[in-house]
């Protein structure tokens, strides 16, 4: 138990409620349903937002060095004019079994069994990218560049979050601030947490309600409710990685036939 | 930065300007916000704890709730205010972009005085100097002012615009912009007048809709919401007991809209109110549908040759008999005509035409913005393209000597054809109040930037369904980053020198006259017993919204003709054979989100590219021509020609040529200054048939390589999603 | 050793046999091996000895231009750091590339030192001693570049430490789990024993170059020669250690190139995630490095005229482990391609069509002419493999196609992951190009100075050789033997 909890813990009511030593376990499932993306791109300026990844220069998109945590991968369906556009959005996985995670020598990415998450450390990064070459779906983001940031653009900087420096890989962390943000709260409340109390920017501005985050570890949780449908599936699911997002394929309603 | 002015400082000034027959302002100490410094924190600030303010998005016209987060006194989130009505919590890119407005490193601060138009020569002058000039040359210019500003305006300022323009016994002031002339805000409005005798905005829910057609109303990305639609569309794709929503999208290009509809049709440019003429033709003979349908449609549909329509609008007749049963049969279908047809030769009537499938649906949920009357609050009413032109007419006789311009860009969003800058040398004063070195502020004398509206206060009438109005309420959130003052305040002290105008404009300044506002509104969803709390309320609310949602006035359609016809082209087909089909940016829109790098960073959905701008073609458009992806091609339609690089895209018609509107800036900032090119340099200023609106819809272009070339900018590898490698 | 030599007349001065066709055979013997060309080992030490401190122009000339090389590697590696690695070609799909390909083609050649003088020298291939220095400083200096190369590859250079398990008071240990990390533990071993040998080989020669040198090479030779005085023990402990070395450093040496190739076959990556990978890279670092051997045996017996030593026998005897390896490596190769080939997963035929017929198609075939045609349609012809010029062609261009198949391994397949949207190609920037050469330019550099600093031929084992070389007499045929010496 860190220090900070301790103290969370000591401002509890009573003594005798104090001795939980642990943070409960979470299993944060994002749940994208891919029948309401409308591309719209509000998830993707949120996430900039909320975690100060730095917006690159055309110079750098062209070169290859766009930076999003999450982005809108458009494919087309069909042949000749019949072709039609789908959206994928596309973050970091979160896989359970985390391709990023063995390959890295200094322990930078690793994962935390208690919330599923994968997590970026990145202070400890030494910028190998050897986990940006072995994910699968290109989550990662390296910063081939140090960030810039001008003028008083540096104040709308998120202070729950690190600024990463050049060389740094990034990735999407389920906004593990918020996460622990709400744990805190609810920790100091002495209550678990409710199902709708956490929520990553992306999927707090989407407007159709497209994104929805959750534990899966509660059944009472709207992942929870809603997994296991006929439109369920995991991109890149032969790969084993075990992804904590999950995807509906377009074309029918979580009630309705596929 | 930080004003040390004290108030006594500040009244000297003001006697001195006075002695020289000014007036400077004499603001309430109330407005005076000083920069504290943390070791003696405001009170709700604790470090590390955030605190929330909620107040209204001004990206676009619509006025979305948004709450922002504070880290320390800084702004570091903005989010959907829940409570809102509108937006109920959720916020579209630009909103969330919203924060780089208030922290634009390219903002000025202080009033700026430009001794040649054009030459981007700036003096900075301090504010007395600033207002008393423009107090000056208001007195002077007596009736001859002019005032055009933008639909991002708050209603406040344009009520203090407007009273201030009746004291001097001005014309009112002309709003207009890009943005809402892209969506045909007034067209439609105009076209829902005729229809139910209510000229105002129409509006749909969704949620309870059935089947849903578009006609190139590209809701999910730009067109009037796309916050509230995008809300209403995930209710309408999961509807109680697994019943999901079917949408069918007419456009000649794949928008994000038409990418998320079931059955998305090609239909050939400016043939939208001839599709829906078909539809009704086809119910109307057929006898399709529940009951009423075919004889109310019988009652509406125009006369035409089905099969012809069909050819002309580039639908198999098949198709068509198909979506017309299925519209038909639909219990709640509804029919929404977008921002490209209004724009259209034959807006008015496509319009009417696509309104004419909702009175044949019978129970659309379907209706128009409203503003009750009892609340008898000042509401911006937009102006058409050919106020505009009038307003120019009489700047070229020489009729305006003084031009106040805010919330616009005319020097970017209207088309050359339009005269705006000739006429504009005829104008002897020019002050622009936009917080950035825009296009039009290069071609003015005065620049006295107003506040981000972040900084600012003001309130929005927003109707985000219809029946229950909204009143969303904007207030500061942080201490002003610039130097920058507010226009409403700058009125407000400019108008006490001038009899008439300070006896119509009776206010302190502007929080005195929001707070008077907000005092005459009736009550509201939260509790709020003295006047004091109402005020507080509002501002911690973010707005004013009636408890239960007022139902909707029952809309009665008047009797009114539908006709069906394809609109035109300026342009022959051989000289120019590509229709060109304009279109807002997602992110960019018209071209006001382009000094954000939040928003020129961020790929664009369709085309994944950032920073550029675009020709769409289809594949065999661009095989012709030899064209590859990144070509420079020159864009000549019979009133301009522009230069952009090539995107080729099988969402696209063969004949269309599709060109998104929101870059080529030569000012705006350093993130959008001489990037790409501006699409309505190829737009005419012609009107269109009926209603005053501009048809920008309406050009035919010609696509010629230049030979140069450069690279494209997108996030997606076209080899892997596009091309192929070729043996697939 | 040598007493036992000079109990008859010394090995240099055997007499010619009185028949003069047996004498003409023995002649032949004399011209065509090395070990039975004897000379007094004076005069071979002067042959190795003299050429050495004589700087020619050529010499200084190309440290000039090899230093200025050298030099602007450094500058480039430090305005990249500085920078970032954004001014390299890589991009969000292809992170490794540059850097990664040297790295692994570099590994590739410091094989070839340890197989020509410890699996050689196990196997008693007496005539490789004369290579077997050349091709020791080969893998010392081709090694060093490599472990430089994923330094240069890293986004934060400075922290490299990290990757090393050093205490501290964290408690942060590198990650076992991580290829890297066994390629750092691996390289740095191989890299450890591979000095350890070539400096152990050289200290009896720096002991005969102290006796004859004079002045700062007297005074270098004196440290370097660690007091080198050859007693019989000090001779008895050289080989003991020479061979508990060379048994030890072949493991090790099979051991480098798997870990690299674990860099890639442990990965998701379609084309990587191979079982064979660990084999088939062995295979192709023994061919590049025996094609980089006669590379350099053959500039230097140019430039330090050692035409005695490296005679036609040697060019021969490599070219044909260079047709041999060539055989071995393209089992492996296609052996890479056939299962893919065969049950045609998508991604991998996209991949196997990008080479055969996409753009990479040129590249893909260049490799194998340069891997497989050439050498095949060559090597087989003891003509082509006794002459210098047309061994050392062929030897190029195995390089050549080697490098290629290293790019297109690490950084062609890598652009085509499982989803299409992130495809890419990777294009080369000014600054990996001029790393790159600068990195060639510092190994050439390397064995260029150190050519001219120690004995490059080890003279103690030639002349070893020779003394324990001999010719029998069967019938009217003479033939090369070996003495009972042994």
């Amino acid at each position: 138990m860190s220090e900070l909890e301790t103290r969370l813990l000591d401002r509890g009511q009573s003594a005798a409620a104090a001795p939980k030593t642990e943070l409960p376990s979470h299993k944060w499932t994002m749940l994208i349903d891919l029948d309401k993306c409308t591309g719209c791109n509000a998830c993707v300026v949120a996430c900039h937002v909320e975690n100060n990844v730095p917006i690159r220069s055309e110079r750098e998109v062209i070169r290859g060095h766009g930076q999003h945590w999450i982005r809108i991968e458009r494919y087309w369906e069909g042949e000749g004019d019949a072709q039609r556009a789908t959206f994928l959005p596309m973050l970091c996985q979160q896989c359970s079994n985390a391709p990023c995670e063995p390959v890295c020598p200094v322990y930078a990415s690793v994962h935390s069994e208690r919330e599923n998450l994968n997590l970026q450390v990145y202070n400890r990064c030494v910028g190998t990218r050897f986990c940006g070459n072995n994910c699968p779906y290109r989550a990662r983001q390296f910063n081939w560049f140090a960030p810039q940031f001008e003028g008083p653009i540096t104040e709308m900087l998120n202070p729950d979050v690190t600024v990463r420096s050049g060389g740094v890989m990034e990735k999407c962390t389920f906004c593990v601030q918020r996460i622990r943000r709400v744990e805190e709260d609810a920790l100091v409340e002495g209550r678990p947490l409710r199902d709708g109390e956490m929520v990553p920017a992306c999927a707090q501005t989407c407007p159709t309600s497209a994104i929805v985050f959750g534990d899966r570890s509660d059944p009472q949780s709207q992942v929870a409710q809603r997994l296991g449908g006929q439109r369920e599936f995991q991109v890149l699911e032969h790969l084993g990685t075990a992804p904590n997002v999950y995807y509906l394929k377009a074309g029918g309603s979580d009630g309705g036939a596929g | 930065m930080t004003e040390k002015i004290s108030r006594r400082d500040f009244l000297r000034l003001g006697a001195a300007g006075a002695a020289t027959g000014v007036l400077a302002g004499c603001t309430s100490p109330r407005r005076w916000v000083v920069l504290e410094p943390f070791v003696r924190p405001p009170e709700q600030q604790v470090s590390g704890v955030a605190t929330w303010f909620a107040t209204t998005c001004r990206q676009c016209p619509a006025g979305c709730g948004v709450i922002v987060r504070l880290m320390n006194g800084r702004a570091v989130k903005l989010e959907g205010n829940p409570e809102h009505p509108l937006n109920r919590g959720k916020l579209c890119a630009r909103g969330q972009a919203g924060l780089q407005m208030l922290y634009h490193p390219d903002r000025l601060s202080g009033p700026l005085l430009q001794s040649t138009r054009g030459s981007r020569e700036f003096s900075a002058i301090d504010w007395n100097e600033g207002i008393n000039r423009l107090f000056q040359a208001l007195a002077k210019a007596g009736p001859a002012v002019a005032m055009l500003g933008g639909a991002t305006m708050s209603d406040h300022l344009f009520d203090l615009f407007s009273k201030l323009l009746a004291a001097v016994d001005a014309p009112p002031p002309v709003i207009y912009d890009l943005y809402t002339e892209l969506g045909g805000y007034r067209t439609l409005a105009q076209a829902m007048g005729q229809v139910y005798g209510r000229a105002a905005l129409p509006a749909y829910r969704l949620a309870e809709a059935d089947v849903v057609f578009s006609f190139g109303a590209e809701f999910l990305g730009t067109w009037t919401s796309a916050v509230r639609y995008g809300v209403e569309y995930g209710a309408f794709r999961s509807q109680p007991y697994g019943k999901r929503g079917l949408l069918v999208h007419f456009e000649p290009r794949q928008s994000s809209t038409a990418v998320t509809a079931d059955d998305y049709v090609a239909i050939a440019p400016g043939s939208e109110g001839l599709v829906a003429g078909a539809l009704l033709r086809l119910i109307a003979d057929g006898n399709l549908g529940l009951a009423g349908r075919a004889e109310s449609a019988r009652g509406l549909a125009p006369s035409l040759d089905v099969e012809q329509a069909a050819r002309e609008c580039g639908i198999p007749l098949e198709a068509l008999q198909r979506l017309a049963r299925r519209f038909a049969d639909a219990e709640h279908a509804v029919a929404i005509p977008g921002g490209a047809l209004a724009g259209s030769s034959n807006g008015m009537h496509a319009a009417r035409a696509i309104e004419a499938l909702n009175v044949v649906s019978g129970n659309a949920p379907a209706g128009v913005n409203t503003t009750p009357p009892d609340l008898g609050l000042a509401r911006k009413s937009l102006n058409t393209f050919a106020d505009v032109q009038s307003l120019i007419a009489r700047m070229r006789a020489g009729e305006v000597q003084m031009l106040l311009i805010h919330s616009t860009n005319p020097a970017y969003e209207l088309p050359e054809a339009a005269g705006f800058l000739e006429a504009l040398a005829q104008v002897p004063l020019v002050v622009s109040f936009g917080a950035m070195v825009d296009e039009t502020a290069v071609w003015s004398d005065l620049i006295l930037p107003d506040r981000s509206y972040l900084e600012s206060f003001g309130y929005e009438v927003v109707s985000p369904d219809f029946g229950s109005p909204v009143v969303s309420s904007q207030q500061p959130v942080v201490t002003p980053v610039f130097d920058a003052r507010t226009t409403g305040d700058v009125l407000l002290t400019v108008a006490r020198g001038i009899p008439a105008a300070a006896a119509a404009m009776p206010w302190d300044d502007e929080v005195d006259y929001l707070n008077q506002m907000v005092a005459g509104l009736p009550e509201a969803a939260y509790p709020a017993s003295t006047a004091e709390e109402k005020r507080a309320r509002f501002q911690q609310h973010g707005g004013w919204w009636p408890a239960p949602a007022v139902a909707a006035p029952t809309l009665r359609p008047q009797p009114f003709t539908v006709t069906a016809e394809r609109a035109t082209f300026d342009g022959n087909e051989t000289d120019y054979p590509y229709f060109l089909h304009v279109y807002p940016s997602v992110l960019l829109s018209d071209g006001r989100g382009a000094s954000l790098p939040l928003l020129q960073g961020v790929p664009d959905p369709m085309t994944t590219i950032a920073w550029q701008s675009w020709v769409e073609l289809h594949p065999a458009t661009a095989e012709r021509l030899e064209i590859r992806d990144g070509d420079l091609l020159r864009v000549t339609s019979p009133h301009g020609e522009i230069v952009a690089a090539a995107y080729v895209t099988p969402g696209i018609r063969p004949d269309t040529v599709a060109i998104p509107a929101g870059q080529g800036h030569q000012d705006l900032g350093r993130f959008a200054r001489d990037r790409g090119s501006n699409v309505v340099q190829l737009l005419g200023a012609a009107l269109t048939d009926e209603g005053g609106g501009l048809r920008w819809n309406g050009v035919r272009v010609a696509l010629a390589r230049t030979g140069k070339r450069i690279a494209t900018a997108s996030l997606e590898s076209k080899v892997g999603v596009t091309e192929g490698l070729g043996y697939e | 050793m040598a007493e036992q030599a000079s109990l008859e007349s010394p090995v240099w001065n055997r007499p010619l046999p009185d028949d003069p066709e047996l004498a003409a055979q023995v002649r032949e013997i004399r011209e065509k091996h090395l070990l039975q060309d004897a000379r007094p080992p004076r005069e071979v030490a002067e042959k190795v000895l003299g050429p050495m401190a004589r700087l020619g122009r050529v010499f200084w000339l190309a440290l000039i231009v090899l230093g200025g090389l050298t030099a602007t590697w450094l500058a480039t590696w430090a305005y990249q750091a500085y920078q970032g690695m954004g001014v390299t070609g890589l991009n969000r799909t292809i992170m490794w590339a540059p850097y990664i390909v040297n790295f692994v083609y570099f590994i590739g050649i410091g094989h070839a030192g340890t197989f020509i003088s410890a699996a050689l020298r196990v196997l008693k291939f007496e005539w490789r001693a004369p290579i077997s220095r050349a091709a020791e400083s080969l893998t010392v200096f081709a090694l060093l570049v490599a472990f430089t190369m994923p330094l240069i590859h890293m986004g934060r250079v400075w922290k490299f430490y990290w990757m090393l398990p050093f205490p501290n008071q964290r408690q942060l240990w590198p990650n076992p789990r991580s290829p890297i990390f066994w390629d750092m533990t691996a390289i740095f071993t191989y890299l450890t024993c591979s000095m350890l040998f070539m400096y152990l080989g050289i200290l009896p020669d720096i002991a005969i170059a102290r006796e004859k040198a004079s002045g700062w090479r007297k005074r270098l030779y004196t440290v370097l020669a660690l007091g080198w005085r050859g007693t019989d023990r000090e001779w008895k402990h050289l080989d003991t250690t020479l061979n508990i070395f060379s048994y030890g450093i072949i493991p090790v040496m099979f051991s480098v190139h798997t870990v690299v190739s674990w860099d890639f076959a442990m990965t998701l990556q379609p084309g990587w995630n191979s079982s064979i990978f660990g084999p088939y890279f062995v295979v192709g670092a023994l061919y590049s490095g025996v094609g980089a051997v006669i590379i350099i045996m053959a500039i230097l017996r140019k430039a330090l005229h050692l035409e005695y030593f490296l005679r036609e026998e040697h060019f021969n005897a490599m070219g044909k482990f260079l047709l041999i390896l060539s055989f071995t490596w393209v089992y492996f190769y296609f052996n890479d391609y056939l299962l893919p080939w065969y049950h045609k997963e998508p991604i991998l035929t996209v991949i196997f069509r990008l080479f055969t017929s996409g753009w990479a198609a040129p590249l893909w075939f260049t490799m194998l002419i340069a891997n497989i045609l050439i050498p095949w349609a060559t090597l087989w012809s003891r003509k082509v493999r006794s002459s210098i010029p047309a061994l050392v062609g062929v030897a190029l261009l195995v390089q050549v196609g080697m490098y290629i198949e290293r790019y297109l391994i690490v950084a062609v397949t890598l652009g085509y992951p499982e989803l299409p949207f992130d495809w890419a190609v990777y294009v080369p920037r000014l600054p990996e190009i001029l790393i790159t050469l600068g990195v060639f330019a510092f190994v050439v550099l390397g064995i260029t100075v150190l050519s001219r600093l120690v004995p490059i031929i080890p003279i103690w084992e030639v002349v070893e050789g020779q003394l324990l070389q001999g010719t029998r007499r069967i019938g009217r045929a003479i033939f090369p033997a070996k003495t009972e010496a042994d």
